[in-house]
């Protein structure tokens, strides 16, 4: 299978990480804000704030993609060059989706003392990591031969998703909710 | 150099009749300036103040709300109630041998009340366990008082001193309080409450691990979003008290010393909070049979002496 081949399904899947990255992203810009105990249904509403959002502003890689494939002159090339690029902005996240995934599992399984592991040594600094991991992404758009226009796409879906948390904190968490 | 913690700075209280008392913003900076912070000083120089140069008492209450209910984002996340309940349900249980009729679990410096709302809400004591939020700030105690009047919580808080409440607690506790106790006055905390009536404490503060300051950077920095409490976040961590220190502190007259997970058992990367506790003697017994195979975790200061040799 060529790159050009798995171009589609490697659409979905960094969407579908993007998305997921989203609704995580509305869970973090309300954690803090909200002091109740039973805060259930207010998670659950910040979880679908930061996926709505992330649909939006998701579209910017969408339109940026669609635009560098119009105004190539070799359209072929330039999808080959972008599916290569999105295999190469792939893997940076996958390893970091395994590790999140597998630190957020141990968290919810654990009892307490094991789970402080998870969350002291995963969770937290893989917090603190985001922003490099989408950077190490966007230098996989160029390692793997995706030149300048996937690294402008993944740059822009970088920029995405990167804004989520603090376009949801900002219009709906500035202040600790009353 | 100390470290100082602002949210000690800026907010003052007259012990006595627990009335605000005005605080100076270029004192403060001062202060952290003489500490060597000025990172901390930076942070002072920021919040508003009057003519007077007196920091505006509606804004540092509006802060220290926000940075205590940021805070309570990393004890949930630690899961701190059903650690407490870890230790408290047995403490309790033992307790349960000799007192009769209500019991009362009061928390010293409760904040936003995080704990003692927690174990409200999820009925962990026993409905014989009154459960009562104290602390000498008053913008604490109503937004603590507010939160659990809006889940309606069986638990109630004071604006005041523990120490001094009309009805006497059979248990104290506290999260995250002791590290602001310094020199004499750690002794003299542990020694208040081994003179009342109360038959034990069980103190959580934060683990003295080398890790504990690095820990609660990474922790702080991706958690917390003010300034303020990302930087008391790691002062915290580099104030926490070793377990020698809390040990010989906690030996008050008529309670018996036992520190949970003290660092020669325990992995640094679990235990990040962990509680000092003090039981009438004629309890140990029953507190460990009721901990199970968790006492072994639990050590006296004859322990330290030991691992000392």
């Amino acid at each position: 299978m060529t790159p050009q081949d798995a171009a589609p399904a490697l659409a979905v899947t960094l969407t579908a990480l993007g998305l997921v990255d989203s609704a995580f992203s509305g869970f973090r810009a309300h954690a803090g804000r909200d002091a109740r105990i039973r805060k259930h249904r207010a998670v659950v509403r910040a979880t679908l704030r930061g996926l709505a959002v992330g649909a939006g502003l998701l579209l910017a890689p969408v339109l940026t993609a669609g635009a560098v494939l119009l105004a190539a002159a070799d359209r072929d090339r330039t999808y080959a060059a972008l599916a290569e690029g999105a295999i190469g902005f792939l893997v940076p996240l996958a390893c970091y989706t395994t590790a999140v995934l597998l630190s957020l599992a141990a968290y919810l399984v654990l009892p307490f003392r094991a789970s402080t592991l998870a969350l002291v040594a995963g969770l937290g600094p893989l917090t603190l990591l985001r922003p490099l991991v989408l950077a190490a992404a966007c230098a996989g758009t160029l390692a793997s031969g995706g030149g300048a226009p996937a690294l402008l796409v993944g740059a822009a879906a970088g920029a995405a998703v990167l804004c989520v948390e603090p376009l949801v904190h900002r219009r709906w968490y500035a202040a600790p909710q009353r | 150099m100390p470290h100082l913690e602002i949210s000690d700075l800026i907010t003052a209280t007259d012990p006595r009749t627990g009335a605000r008392l005005p605080v100076r913003r270029a004192e403060v900076v001062h202060r952290l300036r003489e500490a060597g912070d000025r990172h901390a000083a930076r942070i002072v120089a920021r919040l508003p103040a009057d003519r007077h140069d007196v920091l505006d008492p509606h804004a540092v209450d509006r802060l220290m709300i926000g940075v205590h209910t940021e805070l309570q984002r990393l004890s949930e996340e630690l899961r701190l109630g059903k650690r407490l309940v870890h230790i408290l349900g047995p403490v309790f249980e033992a307790v349960r041998a000799t007192a009769t009729g209500r019991l009362r679990l009061v928390d010293v410096g409760s904040g936003l009340g995080y704990a003692v709302r927690w174990l409200a809400a999820h009925h962990s004591l026993g409905p014989d366990v009154e459960l009562v939020g104290v602390d000498l700030d008053a913008a604490l105690v109503g937004e603590a008082a507010r939160l659990a009047r809006a889940e309606g919580l069986d638990c109630r808080f004071v604006h005041g001193n523990a120490f001094d409440l009309p009805e006497a607690a059979t248990v104290y506790v506290s999260t995250g309080v002791l590290h602001h106790f310094r020199g004499p006055d750690l002794a003299g905390f542990f020694r208040a409450q081994a003179a009342s009536p109360a038959l034990a404490f069980c103190h959580f503060d934060i683990a003295a691990t080398r890790l504990a300051p690095i820990g609660a950077w990474v922790f702080h920095r991706s958690r917390m979003r003010h300034p303020l409490g990302r930087h008391d976040g790691v002062a915290s961590a580099r104030r926490a008290h070793t377990d020698e220190t809390l040990l010989q502190a906690a030996a008050a007259p008529g309670m018996r010393p036992l520190l949970y997970e003290p660092r020669g058992l325990a992995n640094p990367f679990c235990t990040t909070l962990r509680p000092v506790i003090g039981i009438r003697p004629e309890l140990e017994a029953p507190l460990r049979r009721a901990m199970g195979r968790s006492a072994r975790r639990l050590v006296g200061p004859e322990h330290l002496a030991g691992a000392a040799r």
